[in-house]
């Protein structure tokens, strides 16, 4: 059986499966990103709308391939697809130009470049299919020697693709015309009258539709497809792969006609340089700790908390978002006020991170917010970051929590509009005819382990929304709703900003909360409060405070007074103590 | 084998068309009318309006038929299921002979293979025309950020939409306050905010961007209208704040720290106000000038400490004599409506083209109506005085911006009596004598439409006919041609 494949046959299975793996394995939480910021519908009016601007199909496809990101086993085979179909129509050309077998490996280098800028997650799917529609023009174009149906192509093909693929129709003419100059039949006639051609569509047609398939600014609107999430960035790199997928044929072509030293290893040779040239440039692609933090965000998003903690266990976080996440975890399993400085802590960033006109960071903080019972800012802060999408792309991540907001709000007309949305989607279907169903029956949600709950937390007096008040706003909703969750952000926010004197003031408030033994980091911060203020700290002390903690604070005094440079001391064994995070965290 | 196969389709058919037979002889009356959205059931539409098309609010509606009938014995039938789309054309050419008549729609349902016959409900054909169509800014109900937006106009006697401006064009702005001279589509005027930002005239189909902050002036110019002669516009100019509220059914607040109100000389490029207009203590903003051009009405309110203090802000409406011929003002300022002393606020004061009526949002405090659930739409008579709720347009819902078309016999508004939060556009006939028929919301192709849009029908206002702005010249004029504005102190 493996005698039929060609060794680059084999090559590309190989490629496609170390791609397969990769996003498989190394990389399934920037697929689950991509998934979330983005609502493909299948209803006519949403294909329409995308399909009818520049570049259309292939954003929408691209969009249709990228809802399947939620299994990342799906999205990385079918990345892996792309990109080999990409490579295989790359070599069918050149090898259509009369490119020797032995120049295969060149096939695979626009490719591996595509791979590299897909571990960006702001680059998206429908550039590669723009990048594909393209590459299967050339590959077409090269069947056919005939005068007419070259004219065709020009005739037909750049409006065509120019509507399928956007900008990248530029780089159809350019094989086109290369290809063409490269044919020493044609006449000089044929040849004025093919470029004229090319020249006056590439020219006036996106002239022509500028401002009627949708409004852009120039370069936008020339461009059609959204390599990148930001419209404002040009995409300098696709235009590199773009000119290597002109090119590379002809070069393939023209190696081979041609004799020069290592000719014949060449294969090595390419197999060395591609092997050298792949390892840096997906090295410097990868972004792993991205790669963390989304899936830190993940398993928020999904409820999995155990899963974050256990990870952090692991490798503890260190950029704010993923201890956010982290925190809320620990909240969420009531760990919050034992071991939250086991981990590393980033101030109150890393327990409520403050809005900021961006779609990661306030989707992470609504996720926050919308556990502590504040179901409005939940709701806002999440409508933001779908908002702040820089491709106009709605967020399905989004969708779903407004339907969950509006639901927990008792505004069920405008839950049942999000959920009639999601009906329209592959993967949130399901859920949402549920949620849909369930509201016919209100024991059903008020019963519900999570909006029931939620429900219950919710609001009643009325307040505005303030960043720089946090611990205001959660000493109100503690007032009202007495929730241990909301008691333990309120003492951890003071605890993270060294607020000592607020922490000592708003301790008392949760005196009726059934804990067994006041959290390890709450008794932490109450001894040493008591400590610095007073002299016989148990004496003092009105709260039943561990004699370990106590005599814990002694040795660790002993060492922070006595020692010039206490910090290395006392981090083996006071690292994950609220008084090392007080004195030697910023 | 052919003549098998045809007498097996014919007895297929046959038990086909005998089962439906059978079906339809056995008809329950429900003895209701239908529940369907849009509520289309009693209202009163121009002759000029697209099909109403609708959903039956019931579950598991397999096949519905639909007879329209007017009083002169033409109808028209409609087969569907659920969603109920009725052909443009046919439902034009009973609309033509049914100008001030009335049509009945005969609904029977099919549900789970039982036919059901509802009440026929009527829809009223007011002898009075409509505009052309409507203009709205489209934007989802968010809050600080904004995705795309645009400016679109929409046929009211198809379901044509097109966009007017999107903000697209010039990535990262917002646009809003589309206003036109008394519905005249050629007489424009619209802000785009952002870093390329600038107000948009259109003028007799001219169009030029103006930079309206001057530094005499509180802000860029905000809510405008146009003088009828079209030589000036007033507008307010604010330092506005939004804030959110933490608790359910409110979102957000926003209010004014300050206002002015300021006229645009449009031949002139420069702006003018008076004292009364511009004052320290009061906050004024919403101007709108009478039909004749003589006066200029806006709502003002005291100064109070805020956000703290954001529910003791009342506004009023008030009215100053305006000259349009010298641009000069008159010395007093009288009270037209004085909602502070029954302890309410007001915005969008809106005279009807004909003199005779001012709408006008009323709620409870602030000055930003949309996002107060309690706002209603109330009108002034200016003949008799008199001052009431227009209970029919009203609902438990924010009812908020509004305007008149140009006969002063329709009046389109928006409304979150949907589903509370996406505002969309109902249009309701107001007789001479300032009585209002029920409302209906503004036609769409698929009866779907409003629960899958994302967006809001912001600001609607009647146009005479397509507005002709050319994008490119736009983006030229956005990008490369701003007039800066003078302000011109007086001492009149």
């Amino acid at each position: 059986m493996l005698k039929k494949i060609s060794l680059s046959g084999l090559s590309s299975l190989f490629f496609g499966l170390v791609i397969f793996l990769f996003f498989g394995l190394f990389y399934a939480f920037h697929l689950h990103y991509q998934e979330q910021y983005q609502l493909f519908l299948f209803t006519a009016h949403y294909f329409f709308e995308r399909v009818m601007q520049p570049g259309g199909l292939s954003n929408y496809l691209g969009a249709f391939f990228t809802q399947f990101y939620f299994y990342p086993w799906i999205g990385s085979f079918i990345l892996a697809t792309l990109l080999i179909f990409f490579q295989r129509i790359l070599l069918g050309t050149a090898r259509n130009l009369g490119a020797a077998k032995n120049f295969f490996v060149l096939s695979f280098f626009p490719v591996l470049m595509y791979w590299g800028l897909l571990c960006d997650e702001n680059y998206l799917t429908g550039g590669l299919v723009a990048i594909l529609f393209v590459s299967l023009s050339n590959y077409l174009y090269t069947f056919s020697r005939s005068g007419t149906v070259k004219i065709l192509f020009i005739l037909l093909g750049i409006p065509l693709l120019y509507l399928i693929a956007g900008g990248s129709v530029l780089f159809f003419f350019l094989f086109l015309l290369i290809y063409e100059l490269n044919e020493k039949t044609r006449s000089w006639k044929f040849l004025l009258l093919f470029n004229l051609l090319g020249v006056l569509l590439i020219l006036t047609i996106p002239f022509f539709l500028k401002n009627r398939l949708g409004m852009f600014p120039p370069v936008s609107s020339f461009l059609g497809v959204n390599y990148f999430r930001f419209p404002i960035n040009f995409p300098v790199i696709v235009v590199v792969i773009g000119f290597l997928l002109v090119a590379l044929p002809f070069v393939s072509k023209y190696l081979s006609s041609r004799q020069f030293p290592l000719k014949k290893s060449i294969l090595i040779v390419q197999v060395i340089v591609f092997l050298l040239f792949g390892s840096w440039f997906i090295h410097r692609s990868v972004d792993f700790e991205r790669e963390e933090i989304m899936e830190y965000d993940f398993y928020v998003r999904m409820r999995k908390w155990e899963e974050i903690i256990h990870k952090a266990e692991v490798k503890t976080p260190q950029s704010p978002l993923s201890v956010t996440c982290l925190n809320l975890a620990l909240g969420k399993k009531g760990q919050l006020g034992d071991r939250m400085f086991e981990f590393f802590q980033k101030g109150d960033e890393g327990l409520i991170p403050d809005f900021v006109k961006d779609f990661t960071i306030p989707m992470v903080a609504g996720e926050v917010y919308y556990h502590l019972g504040l179901i409005n800012t939940a709701q806002r802060f999440s409508f933001e970051a779908m908002e702040a999408l820089p491709d106009y792309q709605k967020s399905v991540r989004t969708i779903k929590r407004l339907a969950e907001t509006s639901l927990i709000n008792g505004n069920y007309v405008l839950s049942k509009k999000y959920l009639k949305i999601l009906q329209n989607t592959f993967y949130y279907r399901k859920w949402a005819t549920y949620l849909d169903r369930a509201m016919k029956n209100e024991d059903l949600i008020n019963q519900h382990p999570e909006y029931g709950v939620l429900r219950r937390m919710k609001l009643d007096r009325d307040f505005f929304f303030s960043d720089q008040e946090k611990d205001m706003m959660l000493g109100i909703i503690f007032s009202e709703k007495k929730s241990k969750l909301v008691f333990e952000y309120l003492m951890a926010y003071c605890l993270l900003n060294k607020d000592i004197q607020h922490f000592v003031q708003y301790f008392p408030l949760g005196e009726t909360l059934p804990y067994f033994t006041i959290p390890r980091h709450f008794q932490e911060a109450l001894v040493y409060a008591w400590d610095v203020s007073k002299s016989e700290v148990i004496k003092d002390i009105p709260y039943p405070i561990n004699r370990e903690i106590q005599s814990s604070l002694n040795k660790y005094r002993k060492v922070y007074t006595s020692q010039s440079n206490p910090q290395s001391l006392l981090r083996k064994d006071f690292g994950d103590t609220y008084w090392y995070y007080f004195h030697f965290r910023n | 084998m052919k003549g098998f196969h045809f007498s097996i389709l014919l007895s297929i058919l046959f038990l086909g068309i005998s089962s439906c037979a059978r079906e339809k002889s056995g008809v329950q009356k429900t003895g209701t009318h239908p529940d369907i959205f849009p509520d289309y059931v009693g209202v009163t539409i121009p002759e000029g309006i697209a099909p109403l098309n609708f959903r039956i609010e019931w579950d598991s509606v397999r096949h519905s038929e639909l007879l329209i009938e007017n009083s002169k014995g033409k109808s028209l039938r409609v087969r569907a299921g659920q969603a109920m789309k009725i052909p443009l054309d046919e439902w034009k050419h009973l609309l033509e002979t049914s100008k001030g008549d009335s049509l009945m729609f005969h609904l029977e349902v099919n549900r789970n293979g039982a036919w059901y016959r509802f009440s026929p409900f009527p829809v009223y054909i007011s002898s009075d025309p409509i505009d052309y169509g409507l203009s709205y800014r489209l934007i989802a109900p968010g809050y600080e950020i904004y995705s795309k937006m645009g400016i679109y106009q929409r046929s009211l006697n198809s379901f044509d939409q097109d966009a007017i401006v999107e903000n697209t064009l010039f990535q990262g702005s917002c646009m809003n306050c589309h206003s036109f001279r008394q519905t005249d589509a050629e007489n424009m005027s619209l802000h785009i905010r952002g870093s390329q930002g600038g107000t948009v005239l259109l003028n007799d189909g001219n169009l030029k961007v103006l930079d309206t902050k001057t530094k005499e002036t509180l802000s860029n110019c905000v809510y405008p209208y146009w003088h009828p002669g079209g030589n000036y516009i007033a507008y307010s100019v604010n330092k506005t704040q939004q804030t959110f509220h933490s608790a359910n059914p409110k979102r957000i607040e926003v209010f004014d720290h300050a206002s002015d109100i300021v006229i645009f000389d449009v031949k002139r490029n420069k702006l003018f106000s008076c004292d009364p207009l511009r004052s320290g203590k009061n906050m004024e903003t919403f101007p709108a000038f009478s039909p004749d051009g003589k006066s200029l009405f806006f709502c003002s309110s005291k100064v109070d400490t805020l956000p703290l203090q954001v529910k003791n802000i009342k506004y009023n409406l008030l009215r100053i004599d305006f000259n349009p011929e010298s641009g000069k003002f008159g010395s007093s300022v009288d009270t037209i409506v004085n909602a502070s002393a029954s302890d309410y606020t007001i915005s969008f004061p809106r005279p009807s083209y004909d003199g005779r009526f001012i709408a006008y949002t009323r709620f409870n405090y602030g000055n930003f109506s949309i996002w107060h659930p309690e706002a209603d739409l109330w009108l002034y008579d200016t003949e008799t005085g008199i001052n009431k709720p227009l209970e029919a347009l009203n609902s438990d819902q924010t009812e908020s911006y509004h305007s008149w078309s140009s006969n002063s016999r329709w009046i389109v508004f928006s409304s979150r009596r949907v589903n509370g939060l996406y505002t969309m556009p109902f249009i309701a006939h107001i007789d001479a004598d300032g009585n209002a028929a029920k409302p209906f919301l503004l036609p769409q192709e698929d009866p779907d439409f409003y629960d899958m849009t994302f967006y809001s029908f912001n600001v609607p206002e009647f146009i005479n006919q397509p507005v002709n702005m050319n994008p490119d010249r736009l983006e030229e004029a956005v990008n490369n041609e701003h007039v800066q504005l003078r302000f011109e102190e007086r001492n009149d």
